[in-house]
């Protein structure tokens, strides 16, 4: 009996002894390159120029448009509300407060994929949620959304919502009264946001 | 990976299974270790029975141990585990208005709970009283909050308000058990011999 | 034990240090899942919060205390710590089934005193633990033991108090236990 208490006592000591002698380890504390490049290959971390222009329009308070080209670009022509935050200053400290938000969804757009998709990494290695990237970038926003093209006749009806949505769009971002009901898309955004833990509040 | 509720991982609605999985798993221990009789729990205090000393502090032991191996391995997410807030005058008068209550009462809470379970109406009775006593309280909440939230630290932890790491302490806290559990083995055996009418196991 | 428990033979409990790793193993493990300990008053707290609310729906809105733990969407014994302690009941019952403990509803107290005298000191205990528990945020299960083994210093600072006053008081309150 006795016996079997001292090995259960050195043992103890010998667990908790082992706290000191364990080599350093860094846990990453961002995303590991195999769930990054999981995260990569999702389609859903895509919002297409619809998506965005309809969020505008509706003035989607959850939605944090950030442009990650230069500052010359950015001053010369932007979508409405955005804000810049250069590629290469993503990581600066300042930025961080427009990242991190609960509830809010960061779209990064460029001219084209490519620095937004660069931009999109970088933060997800830094572990943000909920951050997408606008498909196509302001390029194809222009193409979509400031000379939308009509759909044939025998199109699906979708094909036609679209069109009339960016239509309206196009009057909306050229200054016209906006016409915001005309033709909004039925089909929601994708919005991934994380569940809050339910337990209970007041201890014990 | 952990902790994985707040993590997402395990969704809400699995919340009060889970719930009440863990509620059984801690009443069985609780009652199997002899915590269901107030004249155990008690004993403690008179040297005749140190149960409640060796279950606790091997649990939290154990529990702290096995914390910080989860965080060295990466297992569970720090940050994310809930850490009692600190509110030192509140806290400081609540703990000895449970201490007196314990040494009265003879059980805490979850205790309580599995002596009513086999049947012990003191039990009920104490059940009673914390039901009148949070009523109590909440009745008087207006003239004491000020109170109530003062002194607030925050979510504090050992190590930053002690200075020293959370594996040092570990360490000390397992080296004070050990000496605990050896010294109440020794106290236990000249007491129990002193006390005539109690019959011991 | 008490006389009642004697013919039955004696009480058998497990090992107190195998029930303490079994304790903390399922600390860790509700750490692990929730990302918070184990408790117990919360419990009570929700069941005085529901009977107050259906009692005085108006008395209920105007305190604070009360204000903080209702919701619209549903009861307040809709709650994680109540569905927690239903089960620390139903594993009791478990329990004490298993190892003979189930018996008739009875009363436990020192020889020295009388059931009545237990009874009082069993409510009185129980009001003070009620309201030391709302002080110091939790109870021995919530705040002691929940809150050390996840490194809080007030946890830490409520198990050193309560044990302390404990040790402290007993020397009075001798004639209730032997």
């Amino acid at each position: 009996m006795n016996r079997n208490y001292i090995y259960l006592t050195i043992l103890l000591l010998a667990l908790a002894g082992g706290l000191f002698v364990l080599p350093e380890r860094n846990n990453e504390q961002g995303t590991g390159p195999e769930e990054l490049m999981w995260d990569i290959v999702q389609p859903t971390r895509y919002a297409t120029t619809d998506q965005v222009a309809r969020m505008i329009i509706e003035k989607d308070p959850t939605i944090e448009l950030i442009d990650v080209r230069p500052t010359e670009e950015y001053e010369s022509f932007t979508l409405p509300g955005a804000v810049n935050i250069p590629l290469d200053s993503i990581i600066i400290e300042h930025y961080q407060d427009y990242l991190g938000v609960d509830g809010m969804n960061a779209v990064f757009f460029s001219n084209d994929d490519i620095k937004a998709d660069q931009a999109w990494v970088i933060a997800r290695r830094m572990g943000y949620d909920n951050i997408y990237v606008m498909k196509g970038g302001l390029n194809h926003w222009v193409e979509t959304m400031i000379r939308p093209v009509k759909p044939d006749e025998t199109a699906p009806e979708a094909e036609f919502e679209k069109y009339n949505l960016r239509k309206g769009a196009c009057l909306y971002f050229s200054g016209a009264k906006p016409d915001a009901n005309a033709g909004v898309q039925k089909s929601g955004v994708v919005v991934k946001r994380k569940k809050k833990a339910a337990v209970a509040e007041g201890g014990c | 990976m952990g902790p994985l509720i707040p993590q997402g991982i395990i969704t809400g609605e699995w919340d009060f299974v889970i719930a009440l999985l863990l509620g059984i798993a801690f009443g069985f221990i609780l009652e199997a270790s002899g915590f269901s009789s107030s004249r155990n729990i008690a004993g403690v205090f008179y040297g005749y029975n140190f149960v409640v000393l060796r279950v606790f502090l091997t649990a939290v032991l154990v529990a702290m141990i096995g914390l910080l191996y989860f965080d060295y391995m990466g297992w569970i997410e720090m940050d994310l585990v809930y850490v009692l807030p600190t509110y030192l005058s509140s806290m400081v008068l609540g703990s000895v208005i449970m201490g007196l209550g314990f040494v009265l009462g003879g059980f805490c809470p979850g205790t309580s709970y599995t002596a009513i379970a086999i049947g012990k109406i003191d039990a009920m009775v104490f059940t009673g009283g914390l039901f009148l006593g949070i009523f109590l309280f909440s009745e008087a909440f207006p003239w004491i909050s000020d109170f109530y939230y003062s002194d607030n630290l925050g979510s504090v932890t050992i190590s930053e308000v002690l200075g020293i790491s959370n594996e040092l302490f570990t360490f000390i806290m397992v080296v004070m058990g050990l000496v605990a559990f050896w010294g109440t083995w020794l106290i236990e055996k000249k007491v129990r011999k002193t006390i005539k009418h109690y019959k011991f196991e | 034990m008490n006389t009642e428990e004697k013919p039955a033979g004696r009480p058998k409990y497990i090992n107190p240090y195998f029930g303490g790793v079994l304790l903390g193993l399922l600390l860790l493990l509700t750490m692990y899942i929730t990302g918070r300990g184990l408790g117990a008053s919360g419990a009570v707290k929700s069941a005085v919060v529901t009977t107050v609310d259906n009692i005085s729906p108006m008395h209920a809105e105007h305190n604070v205390y009360y204000h903080k733990f209702i919701s619209d969407n549903h009861s307040p014994m809709f709650n994680w710590l109540v569905f927690e302690s239903l089960g620390i009941f139903l594993g009791g019952l478990l329990s004490g089934a298993l190892y003979g403990r189930l018996k008739k509803l009875r009363i436990e107290y020192s020889p020295k005193i009388s059931g009545k005298t237990r009874l009082w000191a069993a409510g009185i205990g129980g009001i003070l633990f009620g309201i030391g528990s709302q002080f110091g945020r939790g109870c021995s299960s919530g705040a002691a033991l929940s809150g050390t083994a996840s490194f809080s210093f007030g946890g830490f600072l409520v198990m050193m108090l309560l044990f302390g006053t404990g040790y402290v008081l007993a020397y009075f309150f001798k004639k209730l236990w032997i």
